[in-house]
Order: C-alpha cells, then structure tokens, then sequence
C-alpha cells in the first residue's frame, strides 16, 4: 500500500551545517495494516511521517501510495499532529467540516457525514463548542475525527496522545483500535511508548539515533483484543527496551 | 469592608490639598513685590502696519529712551498672528504688544489685564482674488473659499462685518477659513486651495507681484477709516512703571512721525526686519495700500468700540466690552499735552 | 462575595473621579484665572450650552466624517498589504524597506502635502488620519500573518487547504483576526489623535478639533477644556463600542483574551 524506497533526507542548518536525518529507507507498509514507528528523540520518524504526508521532501529515493508517487499532501493521506491543531475560531462540527467545504460538498450533506465522524469519537455533544472548551483528549478526538471525514487511505498520528494523562490515553487507545477495526485505515503511528506500541500495532519499527535508519521490524503477531500484561506483550516489550535502550545510549554517546 | 475606599480618598484629598497650597504659594510672593524693570519684552507681527516699532528698534530709541527709566534690554517676539500674540500676554510672556485692535477684545474679555494706550494705524489689508475669477461686488465672494486669520483677529472680524453688512451669511453663504500665517495663506491661494485671501499689507502686495492674484478690495472700502494695530500694555506695566509707559508712548510717537516723514526709510527697515520681503515689494505695498499710521488712539477708539459690539454679536466676547475695559487714554493724552508745552 | 467586589470598585472608581474633579473645582478656584484653567463648573455650563444651541451634534459629525474617512482607507489599505507581506516572503522584502522609511514620518508632517493633494477637503483631513491610523493596522496584520502556528496551516494542508488564496482566507487570516483587532483599535487610537491637527488647517468650519483651535484662538479656555473632555469621551465611546462589537460577534471564539 505504502512503498518507501532508498529514502535519504538531509537538513541545512541556518549556519550552514548539514544534519542527516533520515538515512536509506526501505518500508513497505501492506493495506489496513497498523504501524507504529518507534525511537530515540531526533532520529527522523516525524521527518519521515511528514515527507509521507507530503509536508516535506526527499532528497532521494520514492515514496508511493498504492503506486502514486507522493508529490504533497493529498486527500488519500490524513494526519493527526501531536500537537493541538484544532482551527480554534471554527466550532467542533466546523473543523470536521472544514475538508469536506474545500471538496465542495453542500452544508446539508457536509454536516451529517460530519456528525456521523463526531458520533465515531462519542463528541456529538460537543459539535457547537469551541476548542478551548474542550480537555486535551477531547481536541485529539476531533483531530481524528476531521481526518477521517477525508475518507483517507492512510491515516497518519505524531505522537497524537503525547501530551494526554495515562488514564484518558489507555482509553483513547481503545477508541483509535475501535475505529481503525470499523474504518479499516492504514495507520502509520509514532509513539515513544514501548507500551503504546505493542498495544497498537501489528508492526512495530524501530529507527537508530541520528541519522534515522530501520534497525528492526517487529510483527506483532497477538490476538485482539489485547492484554496489556499477557505474558507475550510482555515479551515484545522486553525485546523493544532492549533494543530501544541500545539506541538510546547510543543517542547519548 | 467600606474603610479601605474611604483611607483612598483621604489620600487623595490630602494630596490634593498639598499640591493646591504648594502651586499657588510661590507665585502670589513673586507677584505682589514690585521689582526694578530692566528688560522690556515686545510682540508685534510681520507686517507693514507695524513699522513703528522697527523703525525704533533699528534706530537703537527703545533702549536708548528707556535707558533712564533703568530699561538695560529689549526682547522682542513675531507672531505671525494676533490671536497667539494675545495667547503669549495671556501667559505673561510680553508686556507690550503691537497688535491689531480686536485680538485684545477676547482676551480682555477672558481675563487679561492689558490696556490700549496708543493707535498705531488705520486701515492696510485688502482682499486679493484668484485672477481667474471675476469681481464686481461683494456677492462675487458668494460660494467662495476666503482665507483669512484666526476667529478674533482685526481682518476676521472686518470680514464678517462687511460681509453681514452686505447681505452674506460668512458661516453658511461661504467658507472662512482661518489660517494661522500669512504665508499659510498664501501658499493656499497659489495652490488653489483658496478663491481669495484677505490680509493686511505688505501681504497683498507680495501675493499680487508672485502673480498669485489682484487686490479687489481695500479695507478702507469696506469699513471707511477702521481701526487697525494698536499699542498694548500689560496693566502690570501701567500700575507699577507707569512712567516706562510714558516713554514707551513718546517713543511711539516719534517713530511713528519718522515714517510718515520717510517712507522709503520705513520700507528699507521693513525688509532689512522680515527679510522675506524685498524692499522693492514693501517699497510697493506702502505705496499701494490704503493704511494710514497714526498714534493718537482717539482716532481708533470710535470703530474699537463697534468691534467690541460685532465681536459679542458674533459671541466671541461673553460680554460687551466698553472704553474702560479697553483703553486708557491718560497716558497718551499726558504726552501730548507736556509735548505741546514743549 | 463577586458582587460585593463589584461594587467595592465601583465605589472607587467614582470617589476617584468625584475627588479628581473636586481638586480641580478646589484649584481653579485658587488661581481664580478662566484663562489658565476654567473650573469643572464653568466647563459643564459652556457643555450645557453647547449641548442645548445645537452645534456641538455638527462639530461631532464632521469629525466623525474626517475619521471613518481616514479610517476607511486605512483599513483598506493596511489589512491587504499587511497580508501580502506577511504571507509572501519576496512583497515582505520589496515593501517592508518603504514602509519602515515612511514609518517613523509623523503624520503631522504630512498635512502640507495633504493639503496639495486634497485640496482643503475632507479628504486632506482623512488622509492625516490615514496616515496615523495605517502603520498599526498593517504592523498588527503582517504580525498576525507571521505568528499564524504552523501547525494550523500543515493541518490545512493535509485536509486538502493548498492554493494560496484558500490557506490565507481560510486558515491565516482567521487566526490573525485577533491581531488585526488589535491592530485597528490601535489605529483608530492614534487616528482620533490626528483629528485636532487634521482639522487645524481649514478644511472645515465644524469640527470638534477645529473648535479648539477656534476658541483657543478667542481665548475662551472653558471651551477649549470643553471640547478637549468631548473628544476624549467620544474617544472612549468608540474605543468601547469597538471592545464590544469584537468581542460579542468577531473574535466570540477566543476568550479570557482582551483584545
């Protein structure tokens, strides 16, 4: 579905210098399949989920969703930003609309495909607010659901449950596998949670510090429903600390 | 609860209170012990009405007569109005003003304590239309823009006389405008801005040979023999030297009686003075203008008094101003009689 | 408990201002010279007058007319070009070089081309007050424009918000609109200043500005003092009414914020 190929990626620093921050990338991510990208601060994974949603461009190699090349963001490709990117002036139902207005969709029929996405995330009581009158966890639902109201092929998450309490996470979590089973999405989802990842994901990657490179892909084959605390998830937790930790280190060396 | 507003409040008064006694104190001690004068401060404005004050000043007699009343200094000011003239007396800035006859009316009338003690001219300011239009009675002016100076002042209040006199409502018929100089006035009129200008002399003149306009009006026809400048004194002056008045009177006199005997010497002075003005353009002005100088005040008292009465018509005085609020003549007619001994 | 406070303050804002006024009633009386400074008493008299003879409402108008004249352009003017520098990079280093030059220029200096210009119209006095009013308005947008987080335009960009025209309508200048708040009622701030000196050339024989000149010019100081309270009031009334406006129907959005 998603096809990466010899991907390299420099940054210019405003005194000149150049920072390598993505390093031959090779990913196939297959239709429908949940990924999570996974490592130390600074080795690309947001560089690479941005080239992908064609906020940035390589300096080499080809992207393609289902055989198109990427050439700038486009409407088969939404993204979820870490931080809170709701359009504060537009009411909740208004920035899940807000896509479906550029398509020219008539208001009538925008609004209730909309109402269905707020449904999706449980905030159709909320279509009237504005965002500063939601918590943290609520703007992030929206944030999903105003990606989805796109129909997108790939749906694309920075660390979109960073800056939510563990309580209000775990449950997002739920909601995000319980719309990807309903909606069918390829996911791409970067996280720095261990945890989150085996959670979520049915492939896990691992990048090396900078520059970013694939050191591991992980299938995690578990049933779902998961377990948090089965003995095989923690398995897979103990090998992606392992793994993890080594890179770590390395990042500080 | 409520205490804290009223400690605030205490505050303040007792502020209050402190500033008011500590600003009026000083003053009232300077104010009431005479001191020994000996710098006279004089305003007058650019403008050939006024040549007898230049006249003394170029010739040295201010100092040189003053000197035995203990006058050490002369200082003098231009405005290029009367109406910030006045402003200054108000402010106590001058003690003798050459001005027009009427910005003393307002003031007078707002509080300043100044008497006119002398004339200074009569007449000499004309009206100068833009070339193009034409003039044949005072309707022409009808829907036209006519600068002039500020609310107040003598060709203010000249103008709307004549213009009430001829029929012409000056606030709604057309449009004063009031410019706060003469070359203001000008640079409106040579710009289009302005249908006509109404100043005094040598203005008239200066506008006419840049080519600007043509004189059509003198001030003469449209009031016969009206009051202009005069001689103001701060009643201060009058109360506490008023010998130094009397000098100022004779001194007056006689430069005033210089400039009739030389015309030609009066317009050198005039632009050696405001150099803006070349001799040959002031030379011309005293010869086109229809002014008259003159220092006796009794020839400027009868038409000062009807200014009093068309300025509170015109409800720019509260009250109508009489001949004790305006002049003291005792100074000048003193004079005259010791001279006629003489 | 709140609406205790509440009146806490209203009854110091009013001792403040009774004790303002009756330290100035207390001070003009000592000097006891209309000229240097009229009383409160004198200066409500000379405002009744005026209320009742009818020529205060004129005065006000036609300053008013000078002010949504300036203000007008100065809107027009300064919120388009004040996007276009602060959206395009290449108008930003063209223009921005200009307007810092003609920034500084206070916009007194500029009555004698106004009046070139304009003729001693309306239109001479608007531009004065175009001139006071515009660089805060184009400041503030351009401000606006820049700050506008970048998020907030990826997140367009990734719904499908690519062409120019959409993401400065749709996405930069919503999110600026606090700014060129901001920026316009700081304009019509320094744009009110203007009026006394616009109106001190003769474009007109009304104005609350004018008046000032015009009675200074006569000495009558209670109703200089008058007008000068008049044209700080209106001041106030519009500055509020502004406040109001933004605040209930523009920027209803945004709260806890004071424009």
């Amino acid at each position: 579905m998603l096809s990466i190929k010899n991907l390299n990626k420099t940054y210019h620093t405003e005194e000149g210098d150049e920072v390598a921050a993505l390093s031959d990338i090779n990913l196939d991510v297959a239709d429908k399949e949940f990924v999570c990208f996974i490592g130390p601060s600074g080795c690309g994974k947001t560089t690479l989920l941005r080239i992908t949603a064609g906020l940035e461009k390589p300096d080499s190699g080809t992207l393609t969703v289902n055989n198109v090349p990427i050439t700038g963001p486009g409407p088969d490709r939404g993204m979820v930003f870490q931080e809170y990117s709701l359009f504060p002036w537009r009411t909740v139902l208004k920035n899940v609309t807000f896509s479906l207005e550029l398509k020219k969709i008539p208001k009538r029929e925008r609004e209730k495909i909309s109402r269905e996405f707020l449904e999706l995330v449980g905030l159709s009581k909320f279509a009237d607010s504005y965002p500063h009158e939601l918590s943290g966890g609520m703007k992030q639902r929206v944030a999903i659901a105003r990606a989805l109201v796109n129909d997108p092929d790939l749906l694309l998450m920075d660390e979109p449950f960073g800056a939510v309490d563990a309580q209000t996470r775990n449950r997002l979590q739920h909601e995000l596998l319980n719309i990807w089973e309903k909606k069918k999405k390829t996911v791409l989802f970067i996280t720095h949670s261990v945890d989150e990842a085996v959670f979520l994901a049915d492939t896990v990657v691992v990048f090396t510090a900078r520059p970013g490179r694939i050191k591991e892909v992980i299938s995690i084959d578990l049933p779902r429903p998961r377990e948090r605390t089965s003995f095989e998830a923690n398995a897979f937790r103990e090998h992606l600390l392992a793994t993890l930790g080594a890179e770590i280190q390395a990042a500080i060396d | 609860m409520i205490i804290q507003p009223l400690k605030i409040i205490a505050a303040i008064l007792i502020t209050g209170i402190i500033l008011v006694s500590g600003c009026t104190s000083t003053p009232v001690q300077n104010g009431d012990e005479p001191t020994g004068l000996t710098e006279l401060r004089f305003g007058y404005q650019p403008s050939t009405h006024q040549i007898a004050y230049m006249a003394a000043d170029a010739k040295g007699w201010w100092l040189e007569d003053l000197e035995p009343y203990g006058i050490t200094s002369t200082k003098d000011y231009l405005f290029p109005t009367g109406a910030p003239e006045m402003l200054a007396m108000l402010a106590g800035e001058i003690d003798v003003a050459y001005v027009g006859s009427t910005p003393p009316l307002s003031a007078i009338d707002q509080g300043l304590e100044a008497k006119i003690v002398a004339g200074v001219q009569t007449q000499g300011s004309d009206i100068v239309l833009a070339n193009d239009l034409p003039y044949e009675s005072p309707q022409d002016l009808v829907g036209l823009k006519i600068a002039t100076f500020p609310p107040g002042t003598l060709q203010d209040t000249v103008l709307r006389k004549w213009l009430l006199d001829n029929d012409i409502d000056p606030k709604e018929d057309l449009s004063i405008i009031s410019m706060t100089s003469s070359g203001a006035a000008k640079t409106a009129l040579a710009s289009g801005n302005v249908d006509a200008i109404f100043l005094p002399h040598p203005h008239p003149t200066v506008a006419e040979s840049e080519g600007y306009g043509k004189v059509v009006v003198q001030s003469g026809e449209m009031w016969a023999d009206h009051a202009c400048c005069v001689v103001l004194v701060s009643q201060k002056l009058i109360d506490e030297h008023p010998e130094i008045v009397e000098q100022i009177i004779r001194t007056h006199i006689k430069a005033t009686q210089y400039i009739i005997d030389n015309p030609d010497e009066a317009a050198r002075i005039f632009s050696n003075k405001i150099t803006a003005v070349p001799y040959d353009v002031s030379s011309q002005s005293i010869q086109d203008w229809d002014g008259e100088w003159v220092s006796d005040p009794n020839i400027e008292l009868a038409t000062a008094l009807e200014y009093a009465k068309v300025q509170y018509d015109l409800g720019y005085t509260d009250k109508l101003l009489t001949q004790d609020d305006l002049f003291d003549l005792s100074f000048y007619n003193k004079v005259i009689a010791e001279m006629d001994e003489e | 408990m709140v609406q205790s406070m509440d009146i806490r303050r209203r009854i110091l804002e009013i001792t403040s201002i009774a004790s303002a006024i009756i330290i100035w009633e207390i001070i003009a009386r000592i000097i006891n010279k209309k000229y240097i400074l009229p009383s409160f008493t004198e200066v409500v008299t000379a405002f009744l007058e005026l209320v009742s003879g009818g020529e205060l409402y004129r005065d006000i108008l036609t300053s008013l007319n000078f002010f949504a004249i300036g203000m007008g352009v100065a809107i027009a003017v300064g919120i388009p070009l004040g996007i276009m520098m602060g959206w395009f990079k290449t108008i930003d280093k063209a223009v921005d070089p200009i307007i810092e030059m003609i920034r500084p220029i206070p916009p007194l200096a500029w009555i004698p081309f106004a009046i070139l210009w304009f003729g001693l119209t309306q239109y001479a006095a608007g531009f004065v007050i175009f001139v006071g009013a515009v660089f805060p308005i184009l400041v503030n947008t351009y401000t606006g424009f820049r700050n506008t987080p970048r998020v907030l335009v990826e997140s367009g960009k990734v719904l499908g918000c690519i062409k120019n025209r959409d993401l400065i309508f749709r996405i930069a200048l919503p999110a600026a609109l606090p700014s060129i708040a901001t920026g316009v009622r700081v304009g019509m701030g320094v744009g009110w200043m203007c009026v006394v000196a616009a109106e001190m050339f003769g474009v007109s024989t009304y104005g609350i500005g004018w008046k000032i000149w015009h009675w200074n010019d006569l000495h009558h100081m209670d109703m200089v003092l008058t007008y000068m309270l008049v044209l700080g009031l209106i001041a106030l009334v519009i500055d509020r009414l502004f406040r109001y406006i933004v605040q209930e129907w523009w920027l209803k959005w945004q709260t806890g914020v004071v424009v």
